[in-house]
């Protein structure tokens, strides 16, 4: 039995898991559930040895196990398979599944020998592989069955799978499930870290709930179903504080039309999706992270190209104005080791008032960046100080600050509450509100339910690059 | 500004502290080795002179550098740039005396075709990245290689002397030369030159549209793209400047003191560009500084290799000690401003 007592971990002032409990049986596959940001996957890197939590203890088999080492975890019978695969693409299966077994220095590498148990368990699941095939040669199932096959190399007791079905197709998902039971009736300790409710109620055993990185509830499969589950996920649905009130007609505004965006690698990531934003309305846009969000954000802020398809402002095709927050602020927000000031130039940079000719008006520069940056209560630093030594609720405030200058009539917006405390939160949801009312359209793209439902007059969600309207909504999400 | 003046003091004293221990590791008598270099560099108007002939070159490449690496593109191609530039400059000057072009403006026509020449050279480069990923870290140097074949075929082919003994071009007229300050020592009118061009530089990073875009982009691409500023046409302009900064150099040294072109024409001036601009912290102003710093350096070490037994190693030595010193400085103190957010 692996046994977690009031774990909690902090990052700064973002709790990632705050005094989380819970027991984990042999011969049951017990499923973690969480929305993004839930705590899920910092309670399998606690486990598995990859991060040391600030309080708490876990247990295996009545033994402490040895917290933040992830070396020993191993040793001790904890195998923890990742989301992303943890393989070399230029060695065969074989030397992949030795290279989890590695030996001191000194001795000899004894590849063949060392592959043993793993190239056995292969057979005991019914899985065929070709030990001499090159791992970049497999397609992703087939390396996630490796990944698995690596983890069976020792005397696992206990599994972790973070989102092991993330990756594949039904077919593989099905086989992934049988090979889960099998070890489950083998003994061992399966742990499934998940969103989609789905699979869950597919396959596990016993469910444990966490939201925003606390315990929710724990209870066996029996007990629950998709709802109930949904509703420990997300919490109370919250509603909109002025439901109600918000005009069901706007303005039109901007219409996107049979849109189709290719990704970084040339893939589909936007598959000819159409919607309407209205002048005053937030348009809410969820679904799990990599489903063609950034892709279709960029392409509405006209930072990437469209492949096909047209977007139309007010019926025409020239574009307004348009203010975008991306995603990540640390990568694709600001220029950290630049001053708060020149990060807020970044935008401003295209302002007929701020530049003559070719060159720059430092002093009516230095004048605007004090007002915006008051404006929206930038606080911990003064215009020349670097902008990565503000806290992340600034930084964002910096980077909102700058794509709502100047009054943009669309705003692009992606996760822009991720990792801020409550405070934060409130002062960007107010800011879009504001900036609603007067009469922009706004996206909002947001793996954050709750934040969706506190700014949205209509939601759809991204699923493999296509829209999938609000009603299944949380059958979207779960699976 | 308070913490500014720190670090400049704090550079001052590790760079000092790093030349004893070099000194020390040879086991040279300090004092007198200290004296040596001193006088080798300032002693009289001669090591004024060497050191400020230095200087010129050291901080035309080193804005060269600056300009690059600010835009995110780590050009290593100086020597090649400057190269070109020197030889371009050396194809006018041929046909121009031949021409009988009146000296001043055959001079500037010098210079010119250096710049151009370097941006050209430059902007292959560029436009491997640009269209084809290729990183300029690699291709620059390999360029470097080409140019030199370039420089060693026309020595001894097309631009060879007139005699055609010797891989040398012919020795430029006196007054095709940049006009010198004393008959005795070498400093020449390029000193005014390459200060003005920092002055430029200065300028075109913090108070232009493009410069502010360049500095952007090589922080971070990925905001710039965010914001609609043209990565790759940035990227193209700082490496293009940059090369017209090498290749502005290789002109200068040609009219300035070498006045011929060979295979000892750069002293390695494009690689020495580097330790210029990564000491003066990649900014224009505080590379007049170290590029001083440098040609003090190299005319009193070599003051210095003449009397001891270590010889011109010493020199290298002295050299390379003070940009690896430099670099560990550097990354201690960026430590300490490392941003406050983590994952």
């Amino acid at each position: 039995m692996l046994e977690v007592r009031n774990v909690s971990k902090r990052y700064g002032n973002l709790a990632a898991l705050e005094d989380v409990s819970a027991m984990f049986f042999p011969g049951e596959v017990h499923a973690v559930l969480g929305e993004n940001g839930a705590g899920k996957s910092t309670l399998t890197a606690i486990l598995s040895g990859f991060v040391r939590p600030n309080l708490g203890s876990v247990k295996l088999d009545g033994q402490e196990i040895p917290l933040g080492r992830a070396a020993e975890c191993k040793r001790i019978g904890i195998e923890m398979i990742h989301q992303h695969f943890t393989l070399v693409p230029d060695f065969t299966i074989v030397e992949n599944l030795a290279l989890s077994r590695l030996p001191k220095l000194a001795a000899l590498s004894k590849v063949e020998e060392r592959a043993k148990p793993s190239l056995a368990a292969a057979a005991r699941l019914g899985w065929e592989v070709d030990p001499a095939a090159r791992v970049r040669d497999l397609a992703v199932g087939e390396q996630q069955r490796l990944e698995i096959l690596k983890a069976l190399g020792g005397d696992a007791l206990v599994l972790i799978l973070d989102e092991p079905t993330a990756v594949l197709g039904p077919d593989e998902v099905a086989d992934l499930f049988r090979v889960l039971r099998t070890l489950r009736d083998e003994g061992k300790i399966v742990i499934l870290i998940a969103h989609k409710l789905a699979e869950v109620l597919a396959v596990a055993d016993r469910v444990t709930v966490l939201r925003k990185g606390r315990f929710v509830a724990t209870a066996k499969r029996d007990e629950v179903d998709a709802t109930k589950l949904a509703n420990w996920m997300v919490g109370e649905m919250p509603q909109p504080p002025e439901a109600g009130a918000r005009p069901s007609q706007f303005q039109p505004g901007l219409r996107v039309d049979q849109l189709v965006v290719k990704g970084d690698r040339g893939d589909l990531a936007i598959r000819g999706i159409t919607f309407e934003i209205g002048k005053g309305e937030i348009l809410g846009l969820g679904g799990v992270d990599g489903n063609g969000q950034v892709e279709l954000a960029e392409a509405v802020a006209g930072v990437r190209q469209k492949a096909a398809g047209e977007m139309y402002w007010s019926g025409e095709e020239q574009m307004p104005k348009t203010g975008y927050v991306p995603q990540d602020r640390q990568t694709d927000g600001l220029a950290l080791l630049m001053s708060i000031e020149e990060n807020l130039l970044i935008g401003g940079v295209r302002e007929k008032a701020l530049t003559r000719g070719p060159l720059l008006r430092t002093k009516a520069i230095r004048a605007w960046a004090k007002e915006l940056a008051g404006k929206f209560d930038v606080r911990g630093g003064g215009p020349k100080d670097p902008v990565g030594a503000l806290s992340g609720g600034n930084q964002q405030k910096v980077v909102v600050s700058r794509a709502l200058d100047g009054g943009p009539e669309l705003l692009v917006v992606v996760n822009p509450t991720r990792g801020l405390d409550i405070r934060a939160t409130q002062f960007v949801h107010d800011t879009l509100r504001s900036a609603r009312d007067r009469g922009a359209a706004i996206l909002l793209i947001s793996t954050d339910l709750d934040e969706l439902f506190a700014l949205t007059d209509r939601r759809y969600f991204l699923s493999r690059g296509a829209l999938v309207a609000d009603a299944g909504a949380l059958s979207v999400v779960g699976g | 500004m308070k913490t500014r003046i720190g670090q400049l003091a704090l550079t001052v004293v590790g760079l000092f502290a790093i030349l004893l221990l070099t000194l020390a590791a040879f086991r040279l008598p300090i004092k007198d080795s200290l004296s040596l270099i001193v006088h080798g560099a300032f002693g009289d108007k001669f090591g004024w002179s060497r050191t400020a002939v230095k200087s010129i070159p050291l901080l035309l490449t080193g804005l060269g550098m600056v300009v690059s690496w600010r835009g995110g593109m780590y050009n290593i191609g100086g020597e090649g740039q400057f190269i070109v530039g020197g030889l371009l400059g050396g194809w006018f000057a041929r046909w121009g005396i031949q021409a009988g072009l009146p000296p001043a403006f055959g001079i500037a026509m010098i210079l010119i075709c250096g710049a151009v020449g370097g941006a050209l050279w430059a902007a292959l480069a560029g436009l491997l990245y640009v269209k084809r990923g290729v990183e300029v870290v690699i291709s620059t140097i390999l360029f470097n290689f080409i140019a030199i074949q370039f420089l060693n075929w026309a020595a001894s082919g097309p631009l060879q002397e007139a005699k055609h003994q010797l891989p040398l071009t012919d020795l430029l007229p006196d007054n095709w030369m940049l006009p010198k300050f004393d008959r005795q020592t070498d400093l020449h009118a390029g000193v005014f030159l390459a200060v003005l061009a920092a002055i430029a530089i200065w300028g075109f990073l913090y108070f232009t549209k493009a410069g502010f875009k360049l500095r952007v982009v090589g922080e971070n691409p990925r905001v710039a793209r965010a914001n609609q500023i043209q990565v790759m046409r940035t990227k193209m302009l700082a490496i293009m400047v940059s090369g017209a900064l090498c290749g502005l150099a290789g002109g200068v040294e040609y009219v300035g003191t070498a006045g011929q072109l060979g295979a000892g024409f750069s002293q390695q001036w494009g690689f020495l560009g580097i330790p210029v601009a990564l000491l003066g912290g990649l900014h224009p102003l505080w590379a007049i500084g170290s590029a001083f710093y440098f040609g003090a350096l190299f005319s009193g070490s070599e003051n210095l290799a003449r009397f001891t037994p270590a010889g011109t190693t010493i020199v290298y030595v002295i050299q390379a000690a003070a940009v690896l010193g430099y670099v560990a400085m550097k990354a201690l103190n960026d430590r300490r401003i490392t941003p406050k957010e983590a994952g």
